[in-house]
């Protein structure tokens, strides 16, 4: 069965989308946490989460995996639930999600570390609840980390290899995102509708960073224009 | 009212207030690191660690041993730091409003009313849409004191609002705080370590000194306790009073450019615009530098303020130190070195005579 260029990259986007906007809030918590807090747990906490950026993806997909099993009990609990994950688009979503955690909540924390303390109290002491403080001031003057941590994360899920073929296998048309068709193709020596794929992936690779690099250059230069001479 | 009773661990020493502050105003001078800025960072609940009693106008806001301790955002504490700690991604009129725009309903009108007060006070109405980045250091000042204005609290803390500004600046905006004082009826506990400003602005005076009180009282009287271990402590005069057109402006000349002020008893020969309406309130400030002594009666000198009066007070350092004069209902505050002191043999209760030229008075109001 032949799958368009086109399928394959709508299914690789929507994958990429879903799983970074899932994993959005999530990191901008951890990131804030990770920013405010000192201590033990801290240094804990950012260990486990830059796991996924120095194993294998091969080896937390297989992690995974055996999270997901069906004899396990997070797998016998979905599998009650009636949700199937395993060899699943979702299974792609949760490979992507994992593989590109770490790399937003890094920018993320770097933007929120940025945030002067005292103005956060300034807000409380102006009527604000910690997470009103949170919302109108800490998150407002971090946007731009945010921005370039959700684009760094999306290009990363963009190109997810490892960890997605042993979770979610190379199903053309279920699971088949562009990395994986690569190598498919590759594998059956159709080399010419590889590099066709090739060429796709540096366009999107190339729009992605190529903005993620606009937006934190103008973040230079707005932070050194707005101190006070 | 103000009841502190407060215990706050720090790194060289313990800070200890207790203390019943009533005045609407209340200048605490000290040396830096003496403890004031832990104080109003406690009374605003923004520093952990005090434990105490702090309750105002009748409400508790921290009694650890109730264990009630009101969060930052429900104690309605003004803060305005040194460096006005604007929001930056804010233009100004959204940092003035940032206190109050959560109100509704009659709540929001007053609230509007009170935005449009503070913004006429402080006379920032033009840089409402001007982000704090492209403000000067007295502009953001005058914001900062606005947006704590606005946000209705019941006291206001103000940590040397007016150290990083220059003399200038500094002029401009101390008639503000009077405004704040006199107009809006906002209290306010005001740390400086310049004992003229705090006479000006303050009606009671607490001097602390390694997180102790070794004074509460009269600001006049504070000025003792404040220059001993306060190498940064200033005595500016902050003279207020009536401006007035000098009686001989027929004669053009001789008068031009300079007004009177009255200030009880005493006349002083100001400067002032020919377009000053007569009879205006005006705050003036001269330096204890600008202040000359002397223990003989003054003839034949160009100063135009040449007052009689009596030493209250010396106190003298290595070189130099301050000594005390009431000339005229006024107390100055002049500069003078040890030797001067020796050579002229000033001493409390002793007669002495100051003069101050005219062209040293710096209007700030």
């Amino acid at each position: 069965m032949e799958i368009s260029d086109g399928s394959i990259l709508l299914l690789t986007l929507r994958v990429a989308a879903v799983s970074t906007l899932l994993i959005l809030p999530v990191a901008v918590g951890v990131a804030w946490f990770l920013a405010r807090r000192a201590g033990p747990g801290r240094t804990l906490a950012e260990t486990i989460l830059s796991l996924p950026l120095v194993l294998p993806p091969t080896a937390v997909g297989l992690l995974l995996l055996e999270a997901l099993r069906r004899s396990g009990p997070l797998g016998r609990l979905l599998d009650r639930a009636g949700i199937e994950i395993v060899f699943t688009w979702k299974a792609v979503v949760l490979a992507t999600a994992v593989m590109s955690f770490p790399l937003l909540v890094r920018p993320v924390r770097a933007a929120f570390e940025e945030v002067d303390p005292r103005l956060l109290a300034m807000a409380r002491s102006l009527g604000h609840t910690p997470l009103q403080a949170f919302r109108r001031v800490a998150l407002p003057l971090s946007w731009r980390g945010i921005l370039a941590g959700t684009l760094l994360a999306f290009s990363r899920a963009l190109g997810e290899f490892g960890a997605t073929i042993l979770i979610a296998g190379n199903i053309p048309g279920r699971t088949q995102t562009l990395a994986l068709a690569i190598f498919q193709r590759t594998q059956i020596g159709a080399d010419g509708a590889a590099l066709r794929l090739v060429a796709v992936t540096v366009v999107l690779a190339f729009v992605t960073v190529w903005t993620t690099e606009i937006i934190t250059r103008h973040k230079a230069r707005t932070r050194a224009g707005e101190r006070p001479a | 009212m103000i009841d502190l009773d407060l215990t706050l661990p720090l790194a060289r020493f313990t800070l200890r207030v207790a203390r019943r502050l009533s005045g609407r105003a209340v200048a605490i001078l000290g040396a830096s690191g003496s403890g004031k800025t832990s104080l109003l960072e406690s009374i605003a609940g923004l520093r952990a660690g005090a434990s105490g009693r702090i309750v105002i106008d009748g409400e508790t806001l921290l009694d650890t041993r109730a264990l009630r301790s009101l969060p930052p955002e429900r104690r309605r504490i003004g803060y305005v730091p040194q460096d006005a700690l604007l929001f930056p991604h804010l233009n100004v009129e959204r940092n003035v409003r940032f206190g109050s725009d959560k109100s509704s309903g009659e709540g929001a009108e007053s609230a509007e009313r009170l935005f449009r007060e503070a913004v006429s006070i402080l006379e920032i109405d033009r840089l409402l849409a001007r982000f704090p980045a492209t403000l000067s250091g007295g502009e953001r000042q005058r914001v900062a004191l606005a947006r704590a204005i606005a946000a209705r609290p019941r006291l206001l803390l103000l940590d040397e609002p007016l150290a990083a500004v220059d003399v200038a600046l500094k002029g401009r905006i101390l008639p503000y705080l009077l405004r704040v004082r006199d107009e809006l009826h906002v209290p306010f506990l005001y740390v400086t370590h310049n004992a003229g400003e705090a006479r000006a602005v303050a009606e009671e005076a607490v001097v602390l000194r390694e997180g102790t009180v070794v004074f509460a009282g009269a600001p006049e009287q504070a000025l003792a306790w404040v220059s001993q271990g306060d190498p940064e402590a200033r005595f500016d005069n902050i003279l207020a009073g009536r401006l007035e057109a000098p009686p001989d402006a027929g004669s053009k000349d001789a008068s031009r450019g300079t007004g009177v002020l009255r200030v009880g008893e005493a006349r002083l020969v100001v400067p002032a615009e020919d377009a000053d309406p007569s009879s205006s309130l005006a705050v003036f400030a001269v330096s204890p530098e600008d202040v000359l002594v002397s223990s003989r009666p003054l003839e034949g000198i160009s100063a135009r303020n040449v007052l009689p009066g009596a030493v209250v007070a010396l106190e003298i350092g290595e070189t130099s130190g301050w000594a005390r004069i009431r000339a005229q209902g006024i107390e100055w505050n002049a500069l003078v070195t040890k030797e001067a002191v020796r050579e002229l043999e000033l001493a409390p209760g002793r007669p002495a005579w100051i003069a101050v030229k005219t062209h040293v008075f710096r209007r700030l109001r």
